[in-house]
């Protein structure tokens, strides 16, 4: 790999430059070591060779899997936490608009206050700044429903009707939308 | 706006990872079990916890009852797989005896549970 | 924190053109699929191809591909300017950039919005700007959410040719006064005219131009006159550089250290959507949030600048009054065990007042407490007439055209009311039907200005019955109208003659239905965020009922600060509980006090005039002592052994529903028209004197 790197650098100099010495034979083809010989298929039985076989297969598993148990979050934070599925609005204050179309998730909000040393924001809620981000809503309702947390959804009222802008009306003659 | 938790009659093809039926997760988690058991003569000698074996018995069926209502055959390797983990370190003295007493949390103390304990304590 | 975007913009890319939501913020469906369908023009935006309707301009079309123009005098709901010439792009053919924001697309054009010339364009615009603008970026509060800051960064040269900075230096402009709440820098202006295009279109407060020309040229009101409107907050929003600012908020946030929280104004009835700004356990601003259904992007300066108030005044610890009579702080478990006795004592003698902030959590709460000890004196601060339908028909006390209806109306009349400061996002939208729709408006009530001309018909109620049977000229508009309006007051219908009013209006509403049959034109505008959602419950408005009550023994205000009841209106025995979060007439009066949430510090359900039902979010925990207004019910019916069968959100939501159930499916539905009982109420009115 690195006298890959080397043979490429060579090319994009320009012509004029020294050539540096490159190896022209490839020191990644010559092996050190024996190749690893795989035990697993020699030593075992019929049926665990088959029992293998079958592992890199699917099985079938019924209604959605609650996967509170393995992920660690201590059972409080499950039960008793609510979670909101909203779109984020846009910012008023500005006009870009890279911030949104997505969906996010977010917990509900616990105490804050301000910390007596520093002046920053403290909080004894771990889960304050845990904010995932989703591309629909399906995916984080998924998501909620497979970590065990309750949730509501907010949906945001965005749809207008499209009306083209125009300039001219600025000065209509008979309409309002001339300037007083 | 209330939430939706309706439960859903849905049957996937998943991964599985080290068992393929119930019959196979059912003889991990026995085995774990056993393992377990016969560790715990151990563990309270090595570790010098103050409870005796009984009380240590009764906590592993406290903490293998705790997962009976599960379904999904994956949840049971992944548990299992944590339990053998945690085995592991128990064996080979990895942990100490703090990590032990935690199973018991005698030092935590109980969250009110009722709503006026709820509501007089605290915001939540 | 959030983290990346890459998934975002990499599903975008998968997706393919499909318009997602930010796409629909920004330009909006293409198709309307209404009337006339126009043909459509095909034109390639870099290019995209894409099908607009004839008249768009090169801006909504390159939006509707997903393509954002920089641009910075350019906003949807304002007038074209075109004079900040950021959104240059090229077009094919043309010798010179095309500004995009206000040249309508042709058939066949190609434009492109990255090319060289674009690029060079937009530096030059950028270089421009920044001449004259000052480096106040360390001590300008909109630091962070500027939109000079970012199209800098994105679209501007890396370094700066301006060497006149060791001569003449850059220009400097007076800062002027125009009111408490905004703050003027005028040297950061960039001259874009959205203030004064929001000022006399949207606000329609003519006070805000230019003056001078060139480098002189000024934004402000020539005299120094304050900027009276009540959405001036709005130019805060608009203006793209920090020249325009909150007064109460300058100085004390970033953005970046801000957390946004979703949530409802409930200062009044019209329930916009805001965004509650915090940092630190404090709400340091209020912003609205864009729903086009009920207000825009616009929000009411009372909602904006009010949330100093929430730190002012708080109680925050239960109190009782000793036998001094002195309020003393106690404890939770004191409190309530107090309340608790003289509830049970008094049995069903005690009535409820709900206040005009009260959620519709705490009003089922103490519905189903009261219900349980066996009162049914529930009653709101404000009053409506209860004959003829009263409240039983959901549509008799509600604005049936919804806030986005009214801007299809083409006549409306307004009975009593006055939208400018009962309703702002109302009146704002009434003005906007005014402009583009050619609305006419007529007003029964005292001359008030409402920023837009209207036919003042007079302040007698009698002309009411006038329109009524033809003989005033304002009938004929009415009938001949396809979408007539009448919005009521409800102030008006406090009156003594408020039922007869109804009547009248009622009879009226039944006959001009309009062209469409599900066109509905009764309105009622409310002033309070409460009283829709206790009306729903069940809650009798008015307070005579615990008037006239003789030997009522307990009663309790949830949050009732407007005097309707005096101390000495009730029995000297009676037990006044106070449950809320400001210390007002309510607390004075009481015997015992119980500090609930305000609206930003609790989850709670709020329905505003349309019937619409919107929750507000936590987005500070209640200061002190003080709990969730609910919750508080919930702990002493608990404590008085009539236990109310819900512990957590989810289940009194349940219970919610149920009541909207009932009474959704009350034997005449929801959506029927005014007509039956309309009949009935007329006949009731004829009975009456008035």
């Amino acid at each position: 790999m690195a006298s890959f790197l080397l043979r490429t650098r060579t090319l994009s100099k320009s012509p004029l430059c020294i050539k540096w010495c490159s190896p022209s034979i490839s020191t990644t083809a010559v092996r050190n070591t024996e190749p690893q010989i795989k035990n697993d298929i020699a030593l075992l039985n019929p049926e665990e060779i088959e029992h293998k076989k079958k592992l890199q297969n699917y099985i079938t598993v019924e209604g959605t899997t609650d996967i509170s148990p393995i992920t660690g979050i201590p059972e409080d934070y499950i039960k008793e936490r609510r979670v909101r599925i909203y779109e984020p609005p846009k910012n008023c204050m500005q006009s870009g608009t890279n911030n949104i179309g997505n969906w996010e998730m977010e917990f509900d909000t616990k105490e804050r206050w301000e910390n007596p040393l520093m002046g920053w924001c403290s909080t004894g809620d771990p889960l304050s700044n845990m904010k995932v981000q989703f591309s629909s809503k399906e995916e984080a309702v998924e998501y909620c429903e497979k970590n065990g947390w309750q949730y509501f959804i907010q949906e945001s009222k965005l749809d207008k009707k499209f009306k083209p802008k125009s300039y001219g009306v600025n000065f209509s003659w008979n309409k309002r939308t001339s300037f007083n | 706006m209330a939430s939706s938790q309706s439960v859903k009659r849905v049957v996937k093809e998943v991964k599985p990872i080290l068992s393929l039926d119930r019959e196979e997760a059912r003889q991990r988690v026995l085995n774990l079990y056993k393992a377990w058991h016969r560790q715990l003569s151990y563990i309270v000698k090595q570790y010098d916890i103050p409870k005796n074996q009984e009380q240590c018995r009764q906590k592993l069926r406290e903490q293998f009852t705790k997962y009976d209502e599960i379904k999904d055959i994956r949840l049971i390797d992944m548990l299992v797989i944590k339990g053998q983990m945690e085995l592991k370190e128990v064996v080979n003295m990895w942990k100490q005896k703090g990590h032990i007493m935690t199973y018991f949390k005698d030092t935590v103390e109980p969250k009110p549970q009722d709503f006026l304990s709820k509501f007089l304590s605290g915001k939540d | 924190m959030i983290v990346d975007m890459l998934r975002v913009t990499l599903n975008k890319v998968l997706n393919g053109a499909k318009l997602c939501p930010k796409h629909i913020y920004i330009a909006t469906r293409a198709q309307s699929g209404e009337v006339k369908k126009p043909e459509k023009v095909e034109v390639f935006i870099d290019d995209k191809p894409v099908h607009v309707e004839p008249g768009t301009t090169i801006l909504q079309a390159a939006a509707m591909v997903g393509i954002e123009i920089p641009r910075f005098c350019y906003h949807e709901r304002l007038a074209v300017a075109g004079n900040c010439r950021m959104c240059l792009v090229e077009v094919e053919k043309s010798p010179k950039p095309v500004a995009a924001c206000a040249m309508p697309v042709m058939k066949g054009w190609r434009i492109k919005t990255d090319s060289e010339l674009t690029r060079r364009a937009r530096e030059g615009i950028m270089e421009f700007l920044l001449v004259n603008h000052p480096l106040d970026c360390p001590i300008c509060d909109q630091g962070g959410e500027c939109d000079l800051q970012d199209q800098s960064m994105a679209f501007g040269s890396d370094r700066s040719r301006f060497t006149d900075i060791d001569f003449s230096g850059k220009r400097a402009v007076e800062d002027k006064d125009i009111g408490p709440l905004i703050k003027t820098i005028m040297t950061r202006c960039i001259h874009c005219t959205r203030c004064i295009r929001f000022a006399s279109e949207v606000a329609g407060v003519d006070d805000l131009g230019t003056t001078g020309r060139g480098n002189d040229m000024q934004v402000g009101t020539y005299i120094e006159k304050m900027f009276l409107s009540e959405l001036s907050g709005n130019v805060i929003d608009l203006c793209p550089v920090g020249a325009l600012t909150s007064k109460p908020y300058s100085f004390t946030a970033r953005p970046w250290e801000i957390r946004k929280v979703d949530s409802i104004d409930v200062l009044d009835a019209i329930g916009s959507n805001i965004i509650v700004s915090t940092r630190t356990g404090e709400v340091m601003r209020i912003m609205p949030r864009v729903n086009e259904e009920i207000n825009e992007e616009w929000l009411s300066d009372k909602s904006r600048f009010s949330y100093d108030g929430l730190k002012r005044q708080r109680l925050v610890t239960p109190m009782l009054r000793d036998c001094n009579g002195e309020l003393k702080p106690v404890d939770w478990e004191a409190a309530l065990l107090t309340v608790a006795k003289v509830v049970k004592n008094a049995g069903p003698a005690i009535g409820a007042i709900a206040g005009g902030l009260a959620d519709a959590e705490v009003l089922v709460a103490v519905k189903d407490l009261l219900n349980k000890l066996g009162s049914e004196a529930l009653c709101t601060e404000h009053t409506f007439p209860l004959d003829g339908s009263g409240t039983d028909l959901r549509s008799s006390y509600l604005l049936n055209n919804k806030i986005a209806g009214a801007e299809e109306a083409d006549v409306v009349l307004l009975v009593g009311t006055n939208p400018r400061f009962e309703a702002p996002l109302l009146n704002s939208r009434l003005r906007k039907a005014w402009i583009h729709n050619e609305l006419e408006v007529a007003s029964i009530g005292p001359k008030i200005d409402l920023r837009y001309e209207y036919q003042h018909l007079g302040n007698d109620p009698a002309l009411l019955q006038q329109i009524l049977c033809g003989q005033h000229e304002f009938s004929k508009k009415l009938i001949s109208a396809k979408k007539p309006l009448i919005i009521v007051g409800s102030e008006t219908l406090e009156r003594s003659d408020g039922a007869g009013v109804l009547g009248t209006v009622q009879a009226l509403a039944a006959t001009c239905t309009g062209a469409n049959k599900d066109w509905k034109v009764l309105n009622i505008l409310h002033k309070v965020a409460s009283q829709v959602a206790a009306l729903d419950i069940g809650y009798i408005p008015g307070v005579d009922k615990i008037r006239d009550n003789s030997n009522l023994k307990v009663l309790l205000l949830i949050g009732a600060d407007e005097c309707s009841i005096e101390k000495s209106d009730l029995p000297a025995d009676c037990f006044i509980i106070y449950q809320g979060h400001h210390g007002d007439y309510g607390a004075s009066i009481a015997d015992a006090i119980l500090p609930g949430a305000a609206y930003t510090e609790k989850q709670a359900t709020y329905v505003n005039t349309e019937g619409r039902a919107q929750e507000t979010l936590v987005a500070v925990t209640p200061p002190g002592r003080a709990r969730e207004d609910w919750k508080i019910i919930r702990a002493l019916s608990e404590i008085v052994e009539a236990k109310l069968p819900y512990d957590n959100l989810n289940e009194i939501h349940v219970r919610i529903k149920e009541l909207q159930d009932f009474y959704m499916t009350d034997a005449i539905s929801r959506a029927s028209p005014t007509m039956a009982k309309c009949v009935q109420a007329v006949l009731k009115q004829k009975q009456s004197k008035y």
